[in-house]
């Protein structure tokens, strides 16, 4: 199969299962007639792929210059003491992980929140933790 | 044929040459790092960048292709500056510290950031080296990684998938956080590695080197309960010499043995004596399978990378690899058995270490089949550190002999070390214990020589025996897959390393095209010399049979020779 293919059909397991699985990998180098290294290099390449299972809700805070300078900061902290996990982590019921990332492209709308596909703007702490106990 | 000039030299170039390629004639050296000549062309590293007249910015001379009329600076002021600010950034990547690791780094005599400081003058390190933290990877019994050392030039990456036909490496995250990782941050250990070892000689710092042995050695000689007997490779003899200044090809068997003794073995014997059984256990399978029919084609298995190799991509064909075990480890068998037998020494007092050209080796001496028949195994470089460590002026030593019982060997053992070899040998040997005829000519010429796969056939007796040899995993995936596709043959040699054995993982570094050829010559020098070039003409061989194992693939010589495989996963 063309190499070319390999990143949309990462893209179709990672929204299946929520990361990559190991089987998965090995099936992939079978199929593309890749090493699992290679397979496994691209996956690490890029930061929205995953190998181990993230929650049911990927919550992404964004913490680029314009958000910071609306206090994403503080969006950051009341986020993590509610979920009560650190950057990267995933809550122990697997329902939320957390990333603190670069820039979700709505810089004149700061502070800005991802959860899964759907973006919040304007925030402040409490519509935050809202929208994060309506998911519960 | 076009025309450019470098450095003021007019040079002729055909279309397709590189910058680099191109300047190399008109005696121009420009430094590089990620590149190699056996590898593809990354362009990485940007050590080797140039100055192109009318072009904004300097190109690359390993991935720039030179044109008509160029006019080309490799070291103007402006290169020079620029390559000297790359070296320093690429030194602060790599784990330099004012702990002087570089004295005791595995590279301290061969370090490529050395040589390259050396070419562009470099007079400064403006940059604190920044502590990556990484830990070691130890997971290998072979090699160990220290990825602190490492400078992502990824030329290990190219080789093991490359060359090698494996590609066990990759390159994970981005930018500063950039590391050589395996599969799932696993380990060499822990995945498909074949142990072969390629990955230290493309590797330009000390990012990479064996499992040592040497120091538990050091311990065993000290030991007065021990007796310590060790066996040296074919390939180790025509190598060893490298590492105190001598030409590649230099043959230094006598000096070898010599300094051995100085070192405190207690019996200095040949793994070329254990080659030489090999043909007989080996020959007498090949010739009970042409009785049987099949089954076809018989693989060699001395090559312990090959073995690995086939058990992860090929285990649907591991029955028909030869079941003798490799020169290695009969050699052990024989040690621990016959030799303490008929001297009264206790097996559990016996030590036995190998001097190899191999990192596959020490996998193989630690296999839940082999039983520790051998106890440690040393490279050709690790025998380097001792005799160096030991004061011994080995290459202007008086030639010694090979002690008694073990070690005498034909010019059929002696070529083991070549790809191509344990074919020529087995095919001396095969030929006149079933014609019962002596063979005149013993050359057999197709199956020499660098390629990466070679082809013979063979008349003995009115048949004609198909022969195939291949060395480098890339050339030995090429060949099964032919033979998957319907190819046959009745006996194939395979070996993992390029040129074979010669081209070890093990062997003095630089082990490249040029240093395994001359390492060949000398090998077929060793057996054009010998008057015995033929196995079963080995007495101490012989002598064996009659008072030890009775006849080749006895029930004794099956239950101590003979081994068996595994299927892994991938």
């Amino acid at each position: 199969m063309a190499r070319a293919n390999l990143l949309e059909r990462l893209h179709t397991i990672q929204d299946t299962y929520g990361y990559i699985p190991e089987n998965e990998i090995n099936k992939l180098s079978d199929q593309f007639d890749l090493p699992r290294s290679k397979v496994y290099g691209t996956i690490k390449f890029y930061s929205m792929f995953y190998t181990e299972p993230t929650g049911k809700y990927m919550v992404r805070v964004c913490d680029s210059l314009s958000c910071h300078l609306n206090d994403s900061e503080g969006l950051v902290t009341a986020v993590k003491n509610y979920l009560g996990i650190a950057d990267g982590e995933t809550t122990e019921d697997k329902k939320f992980t957390l990333e603190v990332v670069e820039c979700l492209g709505h810089c004149g709308e700061g502070p800005v929140m991802m959860v899964n596909d759907q973006i919040y703007t304007y925030l402040n702490e409490n519509r935050a933790i809202q929208i994060l106990k309506d998911c519960m | 044929m076009a025309t450019a000039l470098i450095d003021g030299q007019q040079v002729d170039f055909e279309s397709g040459e590189t910058i680099l390629e191109a300047a190399e004639k008109v005696q121009i050296k420009i430094p590089t790092l990620c590149h190699a000549e056996d590898l593809s062309i990354y362009g990485g590293c940007r050590i080797c960048v140039v100055e192109i007249e009318g072009e904004r910015l300097l190109k690359p001379a390993c991935a720039t292709k030179i044109s008509e009329g160029m006019k080309i600076k490799t070291h103007s002021p402006k290169v020079r500056e620029v390559r000297r600010n790359i070296f320093e950034l690429i030194v602060a990547s790599h784990d330099i510290s004012c702990r002087l690791n570089c004295l005791t780094c595995s590279r301290n005599q061969s370090c490529e950031l050395r040589e390259i400081a050396a070419d562009i003058g470099a007079n400064q390190t403006r940059f604190d080296p920044i502590d990556k933290g990484y830990d070691d990877d130890r997971s290998s019994v072979s090699i160990v990684r220290e990825p602190n050392k490492c400078i992502t030039c990824g030329r290990c990456i190219r080789k093991c998938e490359e060359v090698q036909g494996v590609g066990i490496f990759t390159m994970a995250n981005r930018g500063p956080a950039t590391v050589l990782t395996t599969f799932g941050d696993k380990g060499m250990g822990n995945v498909e590695c074949t142990n072969c070892g390629q990955c230290i000689h493309a590797c330009p710092t000390g990012a990479l080197h064996e499992v040592y042995h040497y120091d538990r050695v050091w311990d065993m000689l000290k030991d007065e309960d021990k007796f310590v007997v060790v066996q040296t490779a074919p390939a180790v003899r025509v190598a060893l010499a490298e590492l105190f200044e001598s030409k590649p090809g230099t043959i230094v068997t006598g000096q070898m043995v010599a300094g051995l003794k100085r070192l405190g073995f207690d019996r200095v014997f040949d793994t070329n004596f254990a080659a030489d059984l090999t043909i007989m256990e080996e020959g007498t399978e090949l010739i009970g399978r042409i009785e049987d029919g099949g089954p076809f084609p018989m693989f060699t298995s001395c090559s312990p990378g090959w073995i690995k190799y086939i058990e992860h991509f090929y285990p649907e064909y591991l029955e028909n690899l030869s079941s003798c075990k490799s020169p290695q480890q009969m050699f052990g068998a024989v040690a621990k058995s016959y030799y303490a037998q008929q001297h009264g020494i206790d097996k559990e007092d016996m030590v036995v270490v190998s001097v190899m050209p191999c990192t596959a080796k020490k996998f193989e001496s630690g296999r839940g089949e082999m039983d520790q028949d051998v106890d440690f195994v040393l490279t050709t470089r690790e025998l380097g550190r001792m005799v160096k460590e030991a004061g011994i002026d080995l290459v202007n030593l008086a030639e010694e002999d090979y002690d008694p019982m073990m070690g005498e060997s034909t010019g059929a053992g002696s070529i083991f070390g070549s790809s191509g070899g344990v074919m020529e040998a087995a095919l001396r040997t095969a030929y006149e214990l079933i014609t019962e005829e002596e063979l005149e000519e013993l050359d057999f010429e197709p199956v020499r020589g660098a390629e990466g796969i070679k082809e013979a056939e063979v008349e003995i007796k009115g048949m004609t025996v198909k022969t195939a040899v291949a060395s480098g995993l890339s050339n030995v995936g090429q060949l099964l897959e032919k033979i998957k596709n319907g190819e046959e043959y009745h006996f194939v040699e395979m070996m993992a390393c390029p040129g074979g054995c010669i081209g070890g993982g093990g062997q003095p570094i630089p082990t490249n095209q040029e240093t395994v050829e001359e390492r060949m010559k000398a090998i077929y020098e060793i057996d054009a010399g010998k008057k015995k070039r033929k196995s079963h003409q080995n007495k101490e061989v012989q002598q064996l049979y009659e008072d030890y194992l009775g006849a080749p693939n006895s029930h004794l010589a099956h239950e101590l020779l003979h081994t068996n495989y595994i299927k892994r996963e991938i």
